[in-house]
This record gives structure tokens, sequence and C-alpha cells, in this order.
């Protein structure tokens, strides 16, 4: 054969089309570049228009008055717009959240990492994800009916929504997220680590307590960090058990008061306030303070992640992020001031039984403990640690069972395919499913080309350098965002200013924005997995970028890039608040005929069963359990697609 | 071999999964000697070596038949207590891994977590085991600086230190140079030649003038066999197998 002499259409190029191929490679890659920074455009956007808005009561009470006020009375004769109350109100909320959360997720996350085998282990991962994927207003509704009640009985007061019942139920929502975040920390522990200890003769608790854990401390607190902003962040469910009074508990540690929460307070007032009015600029004002304390905490974790995988990419000669003495004298810092608030709280607040009991095991740790030998130990923290893993178990398998028997008595053909009746007391949910089909559909539609174009201009397009970081940081940012100050956007943005109504079409864009950042992160996740080899061995017989990755990189990672769609469809699906304002309806007999009419949503009508409407029990369990299905089904595809191709990869 | 011996092994069988990594391997292990395994890659040693501590347990899916006994006692069997053995038997791995704490608390980990609580005794013990490592100048300005700041050789000899504290009986070393330079390697060996007034130790290396240098009594396997185990100066100069010729004078494969 003579290579040489072989001309062709293919391999020689006049000058035209080279210049013309030249130009349609630029013109990809601009494209691409301006959906990567969409992400930034859109973080801007929120920031600025949420400034807009709430500028004014700034204006009108002064900065100090407004963040340090005692009274949130914004419908009074004369309106009061002091939050303190609603801050003080989300810090209460969040810490007895982590007093409830961290523990249990701490033992769970040990328990899967090192205690358990890999046949248990395939179930309860699942059964944990299983937990993230149930949605908020379902959790809110789960809280509102049972565990209210629970507390109401057990406490003998008049009404158990409380600060203890949204601490409870949002400690529940954050556990995923604290046990698979700080799971991972302490699997990815160097292997050496567990065995230069245990060759030592370090019992397994031993290793696990004194090796382990402190080395994947930095990544369990990153992984408390983004459960303190899953809780900061949550609406819907706070929203219905916390009791909502703007009020300061008194004394200050009283559980047992009912408090709100500022995004509480932007779900409950943001439907009934005229635009433009003074309080319409206060709850602005609140998103602002509510996004920058969110940004602030999800911007932190992730600069901690970051590093911790820079980290471990260089190896583990780099230093850690604060020296050994530091974190010692932390250690006992954190210490000393927990024994002391627990005692406060002990003398306090706390029933005489309970601080007995705590001083009892307390005083036989401090005294028996020289005499236990450290088997005994061992035992009784691995009693412990199996003790949080089967808590949190039973917490998923009481919701699920609650919800499944008295939702499927409400199961039936005529559920699921007629119109709501009598304010949804009677009939079928029909429109809500739909209408919720028809939004995350949208969204997705939106967010797909977006999330793909912005994660492969981020892997193929560029090295890492200053736009890439400020794009990545504006996808943080964006990710970072809780789903209410969407719902405001969407409101402010969509519906008000670019005058296109409460209407499927604001709900699908509000949704698409809450999305985009696990579409760009999955996306660039796959992209990331495929062997640069590939991209070489196309590059290197002459195919040009946008050839390589359409042909060649693109292929083997659609099913990554599937699931993360399918993903955020699982997520979309479920929320209510960024749809609140911008897209529904609670009872309308048809479906939309356009994207400019508003739908129903099958969240928010169970959000409204639950909470407006006496005497829907049947119809609200059924809306609930659909509803589930729903989302749990997506996750599962999402989950089996996962699974099936990466044996597939692995062969 | 007649002198008295501590580790001993017979019809040793290790399978990880199908693959058969140890074949009925009978060895004895002289007490206060420097014991060398040698042999081509993937021949079994570092498992071998693995088996007296039992840090394969950490691994699923092996099976082991045969017999180990420390002192003439089993450690094979479920009975054992693997913590007291690993406590007796210590073990230095190729590739340093000092833990991500100052370089006083990963000498002062062993001790601690088999129950000294005493600062004095700590810091008597932390100096000692230092010293004892050949390490103890160059480091005793920094104790409390991280571990993770040294260089590879003071990092294996920090190993070795915190191997030192909790007093075992045997040392293992799997490939403890093999990350190091000449100096360091020297620096090393030297400190073998005194461990073993104290210890018996058991050093796996690739390096045959190392093994020549450092040790008293030599194995050589391959594939998963015991081939040979003598005398080092028999081994290297009158090997009985011719195996175990070909490999010494490297007409090997
Ligand atoms: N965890 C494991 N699972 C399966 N097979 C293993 C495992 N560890 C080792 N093996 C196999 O057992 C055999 C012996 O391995 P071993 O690590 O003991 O060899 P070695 O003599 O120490 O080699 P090297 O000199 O390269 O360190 C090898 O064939 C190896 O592939
Ligand atoms: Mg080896």
């Amino acid at each position: 054969m003579k290579f040489t002499k072989k001309t062709g259409s293919a391999t020689t190029a006049s000058p035209g089309t080279a210049r013309l191929s030249f130009l349609k490679e630029q013109s990809i890659k601009t494209v691409f570049f301006f959906t990567a920074f969409f992400a930034v455009t859109v973080v801007t956007f929120i920031l600025l228009f949420l400034l807009r808005d709430g500028y004014p009561i700034v204006v009108q009470v002064g900065l100090p008055a407004f963040l340090l006020g005692i009274d949130w009375a914004p419908t009074a004769v004369v309106p009061l717009y002091g939050i303190l109350p609603l801050i003080v109100g989300t810090l209460l909320v969040t810490i007895g959240a982590m007093v409830f959360a961290v523990p249990l997720s701490i033992g769970c996350a040990i328990y899967l990492s090192e205690l358990a085998s890999p046949r248990t282990k395939k179930i309860l991962k699942p059964a944990v994800e299983l937990l993230a994927g149930i949605p908020s207003v379902v959790y809110g509704f789960f809280g509102l009916i049972v565990l209210t009640n629970f507390i109401r009985v057990s406490f003998a007061i008049p009404t158990g929504e409380t600060w203890l019942a949204a601490s409870v139920l949002l400690g529940i929502m954050a556990l995923p997220t604290i046990i698979s975040v700080s799971e991972d920390a302490i699997s990815s522990v160097p292997h050496e680590y567990k065995e230069g200890s245990l060759a030592i003769g370090a019992t397994r608790w031993q290793t696990i307590s004194r090796v382990l854990v402190p080395a994947a401390l930095s990544g369990i607190a990153a992984a408390v960090i983004l459960g303190i902003g899953r809780v900061v962040g949550e609406t819907m469910a706070v929203l219905m058990v916390a009791g909502n009074a703007a009020i300061i508990p008194d004394p200050i540690w009283n559980i047992l008061s009912p408090l709100r929460t500022l995004t509480a307070t932007l779900g409950i007032e943001m439907g009934e306030v005229s635009v433009g009015s003074e309080h319409y600029s206060a709850l602005f004002g609140i998103t602002v303070v509510l996004l920058v304390i969110t940004l602030i905490i999800n911007l932190s974790a992730v600069a901690i992640l970051r590093h911790l995988k820079e980290g471990r990419a260089h190896g583990p000669a780099r230093k850690p992020l604060i020296s050994s003495a530091t974190k010692e004298s932390l250690a006992r810092f954190a210490e000393i001031i927990g024994i002391v608030l627990l005692l406060i709280f002990l003398l306090a607040a706390a029933p005489w039984w309970l601080a007995v009991l705590v001083l009892l095991v307390a005083g036989t740790w401090y005294f028996g403990r020289d005499r236990l030998t450290r088997n005994h130990i061992q035992t009784l923290a691995f009693g412990l640690v199996g003790l949080a893993t089967v808590i949190v178990l039973a917490i998923l398998v009481i919701i699920l069972q609650d919800i499944v028997m008295h939702g499927l008595p409400a199961l039936s053909w005529e559920f699921l395919t007629q119109p709501p009746k009598d304010l949804g007391r009677a009939g079928g949910i029909f429109p809500a499913i739909a209408g919720t089909l028809y939004l995350v559909m949208g969204a997705i539609a939106i967010a797909l080309p977006l999330g793909v174009g912005a994660a492969i201009y981020l892997v193929e397009y560029t090295r890492e350098g200053c736009i890439t970081r400020l794009i990545r940081t504006g996808v943080d940012l964006l990710n970072g965002t809780p789903s209410i100050v969407f719902g405001l956007f969407g409101f402010a943005f969509i519906v008000l200013y670019l005058n296109v109504g409460v209407s499927l079409l604001a709900g699908q864009v509000t949704l698409a924005l809450m999305v985009l950042p696990t579409v760009i992160r999955t996306t660039e996740e796959s992209l990331k997995n495929i062997p640069q080899s590939l991209r070489e061995g196309s590059l290197a017989l002459g195919a040009t970028r946008w050839q390589t990755i359409s042909r060649v990189v693109l292929p083997p990672a659609v099913p990554g890039i599937v699931t993360g769609a399918i993903l955020s469809i699982g997520r979309a699906a479920g929320e209510t608040a960024p749809i609140m304002f911008t897209a529904v309806v609670f009872s309308s007999r048809f479906l939309p005929t356009s994207e400019l009419q508003p739908v129903m949503a099958l969240p928010y009508h169970l959000f409204i069963l639950a909470t407006n409407v006496p005497g829907a029990s049947t119809n609200k369990y059924g809306t609930a359990l659909v509803l589930l299905l729903l989302v749990i089904g997506f996750y599962s595809v999402a989950i089996f697609v996962r699974t099936h191709f990466q044996n597939k990869i692995r062969g | 071999m007649s002198e008295n011996c501590i580790i001993s092994t017979k019809n040793l069988n290790l399978w990880y999964h199908e693959k058969h990594a140890l074949e009925s391997v009978s060895m004895r292990i002289p007490k206060k000697k420097v014991t060398a395994l040698i042999g081509p890659s993937g021949c079994g040693k570092s498992t071998l070596l693995r088996c007296f501590n039992r840090l394969n347990d950490l691994i699923d899916h092996v099976k082991i038949t045969g017999e180990i006994t420390l002192d003439s006692e089993d450690i094979q069997g479920p009975g054992t207590d693997v913590v007291t053995l690993r406590k007796k038997i210590g073990m230095v791995f190729q590739k340093p891994n000092p833990f991500p704490k100052s370089i006083y608390e990963n000498v002062a980990y062993g001790p601690r977590v088999h129950g000294v609580r005493d600062k004095a005794e700590l810091d008597k013990i932390v100096e000692q085991s230092l010293r004892h490592a050949a390490i103890w100048d160059e480091v005793k300005e920094r104790l409390n600086d991280s571990a993770l700041g040294l260089s590879g050789g003071q990092q294996q000899r920090l190993c070795i230190a915190r191997t030192l504290a909790v007093e075992p009986e045997v040392i293992l070393m799997d490939e403890p140079c093999s990350a190091l330079d000449p100096i360091a390697t020297a620096k090393i060996e030297n400190l073998i030649e005194r461990l073993k007034e104290d210890y018996t130790v058991i050093i796996v290396t690739h390096n045959m003038q190392q093994a020549a240098r450092v040790s008293d009594y030599t194995g050589f396997m391959y594939l998963g066999k015991l081939i040979e185990c003598g005398k080092t100066g028999q081994i290297f100069e009158h090997p009985k197998e011719e195996l175990t010729e070909n490999y010494i004078t490297g007409r090997f494969g």
C-alpha cells in the first residue's frame, strides 16, 4: 500500500473549507461558553433582582432596625419589620436539627464505611438515598400529622407545632446529606493508616476513633456544613411543623415553643402580599439575608471539600488544613463549650429525670472508664454505632409505612384519572399529576441543553483558570441557593418583570434554574470519567475538537448524563417552593392548554390539602403516596441506569 | 535450624478467591535473628508476612489452611486475640505510612491505645523509641510538627519508632527501603543490625545485597512455595536448589 499517494476529500481540504471548519469550531466553542456562563448570569440576576426589590425596606427602616428589630408585625396598624426573631428562629431550628442529626449520621456513616459487610452495605446505601429522595412537602406532611401529634401527646401541650418538631424533622431531612458525605470522607482515608494502626495492635474501634475519624474530620465537617445548608434553606417542611409564631422562645431554650424561620416567613406571606408594598420589599430583604447566609455556608463546605480533593490528588504529603496542634486545642475547646452548654441546659431547662439520667450516664462513664477493658469499650461503641444505624432505618420505615398504609386505600383508577372535587376532599388528582409532569419535562428540556453545554465547556474546552473558577463558583452558588429563593426570583423576574404571569412556563423556567447545577455536575463527572487516551486517539487522527467530543467523548458519557437528568427530574417533581408563586393553582378541572396558563401540581396540592383543607384525610395520604411513588420512581430509574451502566463499563 | 524458633508455620495454604497464593509453606523463624524473605515479584512474600500478624483478615474472601504458631501457640484459629497478637508482632510497611498527626502523637499512639496515660511515661517512651530508631536528633526540635512534613526516609524511621514504642517481640518489614535513597537505606540497615539484639526481624527485600548484608537466615520463595530456607551464607554460596541459584545469580525467567 502506498499511503503517500492516497489523496481524498477526507484528508486534503482546500483553504476555504479549512477556514469554514475553523469558524464552525469557534462558533461551537462560543455557544458552549455562553451556556457555561449562564450560571454566573443567573446568580448575578438573582442577586440584582432581590437587591432591587429588597432595597426600599432598608432605606425605609434602616439596616440595623431591619436586622436587629425584635418585632415582626408587617400587617399591624403600625407595621414593624424587625427580622431578629426570624433569624433567631432559623438559628435555633438549625442547632436543634444538628444536635439530633449529627450523632446519628456520624454513627451511621461509621457503620456503613467500617463495619457493614458488603451485602449489608448494598441494602443500606439505597435506603439512605431513599431518605434523600422523599420530597420535603411529604416530610412536612408526615411531621404535621404524625410527629407534632406525638410531641403534643408526650409532652401534654396544646399543640405539637414547635421548635422541637421542626428540629427533629429537619434533622431527619439532613441525615442523608451528612451520612453520605461523611461516609465518603471516612472511606477515602488511605488504607495504609488503617493497616498501620491495626498492625500496632489497636482495636478496630481505637483505629476508627483515633485514626480514621480524625483523618476524615475535614470531610465530616463539610458534611455537617452541607447538612446545615440543607436545614437553613428548607421551607415547606419547617413551615408545616414549626408553629410559625414570630417570637424568640422564652426562655431561649424552651424547645416546646413555636418559632418561625426566615424561609417559612417567605412561604407564608409571599402569596398574600401586595406587590410593591413595604411588606413586599421586606420579604425580599429577608430573601437577601437568607441567600447571604446559605451562600456563606455552602461556599465554605465546597471550599473544604475541594481542598480535600486536591490534597488527595497530590498525595498524603500535603500539610493538613489545620495543624494537628490547633486541631487538638479546638477539639478541647469545643468539648468544654459542649459540656458547659449541656450543664446549663440540664440545670435550667430539662425535666429532672433527663438531667438525672444524663448525669448518671456521664458519671458512670467517667468513673467506670478505667475499669472497662478496651474490648468492652469497643463492644459498647459498636453497639451505639449500630443503634444509630437502626434508628436511621427505623425512621425511614416509619415514614414509608405511615404513608403507604394510609395512602393505599385512596388509590383507585378514579383517583388517578379524575379532577378533584369539593376542594380536593373528593375526586382525583389527575390534573396535579399531569401538571407536575408538564413542569418537570419543561424544566429538564430547558436545563439539559444548558447544563450539558456548560459541562462540555468546563471539561473539554478550557483549562482550569480564572474563567472556570468563576463559572464553578456560579454553579456552586446556584447549587446552594434555597429553593424558595428561586421561587421569589421567578416571581419577581419572570412573572412580574417579564410579565409572563403565573404560568406553566414561569414554573418550568424556575425549576430549570434550580436543577441546572445538578445537571452540570453529573455531566461533568461522566465526562471526566472518559479516559483521556480516547480523546488523544481521536485528535491524533486529525479529528477536530467538536468531532472528538460528539463522536468519541459524548456517546459513552450518555448514561451518566441521563442519570443526572432523571435525578434532576425527581428533585424537581417534589419541589413546592419554587412553583408556589410562579406556576400553580390549587384546584382546576382542566389541563392547561397553553404554556401561559397556570397548572396544578402534586406537591402544592398536598401542601394545601394538609394545611388548609380539613377533612381530606384519605386524599391527603393518597396524594402523598402518589407523589412519593413518582419521585422514588424517578430516583430508582436513575440508580438503575447508573449501576447497570457502571457494571457494563467495568465489564 | 535447630535454634529455638519463635514463629513457625506448617503446611500453610492461602487462597485469594481462586488464586492459590501460598502453597504448603512450612517455615521456622529463629528468635532474635534477622530472617530475609526473597523471591520474584508476586511470589507471596507480602502475603506470608501478613499471615504472621493476621493482617490478611482485612481482605475479603481470603481462605487459609494450615498452622501458624507464635511461641508454640496457635495464632491462626478463630480463638486468637488478634489485637494482642499484633501488639507482639509489629509491622513496618513498604510505603511509610505515618498517621496525619504530629510526630509525637505518631509514636505515642501505640502506647496510648495500649493504655498508657501518664504524660511523663509517654514522653519517655517517645524519646526512647525515636532514639532507638535513630531519628531523635533530627526531630527532637519539632515533635509537634506534622509527621507528613518529614522526608520519606525520616517517615520510615518514624514508622519504625512507632512500632518499637509498643515493644513487640517480632518486627515484620515489607520492603522497608524500596522507597528510599541509598543513604536512608544504609541508616535503616544499620538500625536493623542493632534491632536484632532485642527483636526478631523478618524482612522482605528485592535487594540481594541487602538480604546478604543484614540477614542471618534467608528464605527463597517462588510461585507461592517456599523453595529453600537456611543460613544466609549457605543460601547465597551453596544453594541446594537450582531455582534458588538461578534467582540469586540473576539467571532467571
Ligand atoms: N488482595 C488480593 N486479592 C487477590 N489477589 C492478591 C491480593 N493480594 C495479593 N494477591 C496475589 O497474590 C500473589 C502474591 O502476592 P504478594 O503481594 O504476596 O506478592 P509479593 O511476593 O509480596 O510481591 P512483590 O514483591 O511484588 O511485593 C500475587 O499473585 C498477587 O497477585
Ligand atoms: Mg509485596
